[in-house]
């Protein structure tokens, strides 16, 4: 111990304790290799400096600052506590709408990009001929526009002749309101999301490819049949990117607010007046900027929610590698 | 019949084959359900072409044709007389082209740093980072407005749409970036830099064409990303001269609503660009996603 202790001390004093080298003058200088490091790393990250102040967490917290006064965006604005909150849960009629029709929509269109995703997935990475081909077709309206995307499916929901209805009238079956009545616009909307799923499918496929065949076969040879493996094995195995594709959906999801911009306005009777939509509707139809800030704040709590849940939940049933597989 | 697989070999064998017999019935299935299933994602694509493509009179007929006999060809240049297709061409790509540029080139010198930099704090600098996925951004979007316009006085212009891709335009590309470079073998760094390269020179000269498919990733999400927004453009644009695509069409299918030939016309036209670019860069961009996958 001593020795060991002793030995820089002595290097020290020889003047070679930097890296063998004989020290020419007496300060260490200014800019050592690390500090250059350093240095490099905070101008690069300079971006993402700005990024963490300017765009996310200064505006987040505005947000809530906002939500305590009454603004128009013209005059000055006026402090009012929490009279914006209270506005918003006792006299507000689009509140419970609002909320309704976010968390039904993002509900649909989660649960029904998922399944769909991993059904296609699953179909695709069975021994089918020109995969890369069905894989891109099934991407391709990934890449369309949400605004074109919006126009066509309106088009094809028209009530007298869109496509949907040809098909009823055809199988002899009246025609369906599905953007007009409240009751049937956000399934409606929620299919186009679906629609648009296709990467949740490339994710998905990668994934599967990647779940290594060492333990289906071992698990085929103990006697487990498709189903079996399939729950047992492929599940467990993917729950890393059945994670990660649920929660990127549920974060997009539940901000959906292009629909209500582009073709339903937030009706038929409120029923797609998503939260998002709202916000927008009052800070820049209303210009009660204060108000819609509550409502922001008011919908970054809901989110934050549901991600929280999302995560707390993960440990039942997420599984990586190094448990289930070694 | 499981039990008895072990025991002989003719058994054994018998079970391959039915095995694979099962197996062939079983992806038969499963690539009549793909066609199937890629038909009907297929259909809203060309029932809008072909859509565009008739009369208003045979548009509106029962029963529909699922070709139109006649090619309206005009009805392109009927719509082109009030869509001003190539004025918002090149106001959307005003804003795509410097915001991806500035997305792109920032997310690889961030990912840079937290992929091969030691320094203080790293560790909650990321965290706070991965935090920004999460925020809505829904939440940020009234304060940003009045930071925009009332503040920095960028109202009417194209700077707010813009000049936050400065920031890599979000944490997830960041990350992607980040998360390609660590599969770089140090020493290839470690090696130039005996040679006397500099920190840049080894970044741009021998990471950045070492991550291409990474690259092309961020680059194809921060194009989705404006291609798909209609909101903040909305917001931030309020010259008839300066309307994007999103905004047009918005307007155009709202003015024509009974006129869904043109409608569809107007569609097809902007939805052609993203088409033109997927087809070009097809393969690299499915890949690209696929490795994001594997990669996250």
């Amino acid at each position: 111990m001593d020795i060991r202790k002793q030995v820089p001390d002595i290097k020290g004093v020889l003047g070679m304790n930097n890296g063998g080298q004989i020290k020419s003058g007496r300060h260490k200088p200014f800019l050592t290799n690390s500090r250059k490091e350093a240095i490099t790393a905070y101008l690069c990250l300079i971006p993402a400096f700005l990024g963490l102040s300017m765009i996310s967490y200064i505006p987040t917290l505005s947000a809530f600052v906002l939500s305590l006064f009454k603004w128009n965006g013209m005059t000055s604005p006026e402090f009012i506590g929490f009279d914006n909150y209270k506005e918003m849960f006792t006299i507000d009629i689009y509140f419970t709408d609002s909320l309704k029709a976010t968390l039904v929509y993002a509900f649909l269109a989660v649960i029904g990009s998922m399944i769909y995703s991993l059904f296609i997935a699953i179909l695709l990475n069975m021994n089918i001929p020109a995969r890369p081909l069905w894989r891109s077709i099934f991407f391709v309206p990934y890449m369309l526009p949400a605004i074109g995307v919006y126009t066509t499916w309106r088009w094809l929901y028209e009530l007298n002749y869109g496509l949907f209805n040809h098909i009823n009238r055809m199988l002899g079956l009246p025609p369906v309101k599905y953007l007009e009545s409240p009751k049937n616009v956000l399934p409606s909307l929620a299919l186009i999301a679906v629609w648009c799923a296709g990467n949740l499918i490339v994710i998905f496929l990668a994934g599967l490819q990647n779940v290594p065949g060492v333990y289906q076969e071992a698990a085929e040879i103990d006697g487990a049949n498709s189903w079996q493996r399939f729950w047992y094995i492929t599940i467990p195995y993917m729950s890393p990117i059945i994670f990660y594709n649920l929660l990127m959906a549920l974060i997009i999801n539940l901000q959906v607010v292009t629909p209500a911009l582009a073709i339903t306005n937030g009706g038929p009777q409120n029923a797609s007046m998503f939260m998002s939509y709202l916000i927008y509707r009052y800070a820049f139809t209303k210009y009660k900027i204060g108000y819609a800030a509550a409502y922001a704040a008011i919908f970054f709590v809901l989110v934050g929610i549901f991600t929280a849940i999302l995560f707390a939940t993960s440990k039942y049933w997420l599984f990586y590698e190094e448990e289930g597989g070694k | 019949m499981e039990g008895s697989v072990n025991n002989t070999y003719t058994i054994k064998s018998s079970f391959f084959k039915s095995k694979q017999r099962r197996e062939k019935i079983v992806n038969g299935i499963a690539f009549v359900f793909v066609v199937i299933f890629a038909a009907a994602v297929l259909l809203p694509l060309w029932w809008i072409i072909r859509s565009s493509l008739m009369s208003n009179g045979v548009l509106y007929s029962y029963p529909p044709s699922f070709i139109p006999y006649e090619w309206m060809v005009s009805n392109y240049s009927k719509t082109l007389e009030t869509f001003k297709y190539w004025t918002y061409f090149k106001n959307t790509f005003t804003i795509i082209i410097p915001a991806v540029t500035f997305g792109t080139i920032t997310a690889i010198f961030c990912g840079y740093a937290f992929a091969r930099l030691r320094f203080k704090g790293k560790k909650l600098i990321f965290t706070l980072c991965v935090g920004t996925i999460l925020l809505p951004g829904m939440v940020t979007l009234i304060p940003l407005y009045i930071f925009w316009t009332k503040i920095v006085g960028l109202g009417g212009t194209y700077w707010p749409l813009i000049l936050p891709f400065l920031t890599g335009g979000g944490f997830f590309n960041i990350y992607l970036i980040r998360q390609f470079m660590t599969t770089v073998p140090k020493e290839i760094d470690e090696s130039a830099e005996i040679d006397g390269a500099s920190r840049m020179c080894i970044l741009w000269s021998i990471l950045v064409p070492n991550i291409k498919p990474a690259i092309t990733v961020v680059i194809l999400m921060l194009f989705i990303q404006l291609w798909n927004d209609l909101l903040q453009q909305l917001i931030y644009i309020n010259d008839m001269n300066k309307i994007t695509f999103a905004i047009a069409l918005t307007n155009f299918t709202g003015s024509f609503g009974t006129k869904w030939n043109l409608a569809m016309a107007a569609t097809c036209m902007v939805i052609a660009p993203g088409i033109v670019i997927y087809l070009i860069g097809q393969k690299s961009f499915v890949e690209g996603i696929v490795l994001t996958g594997l990669k996250t």
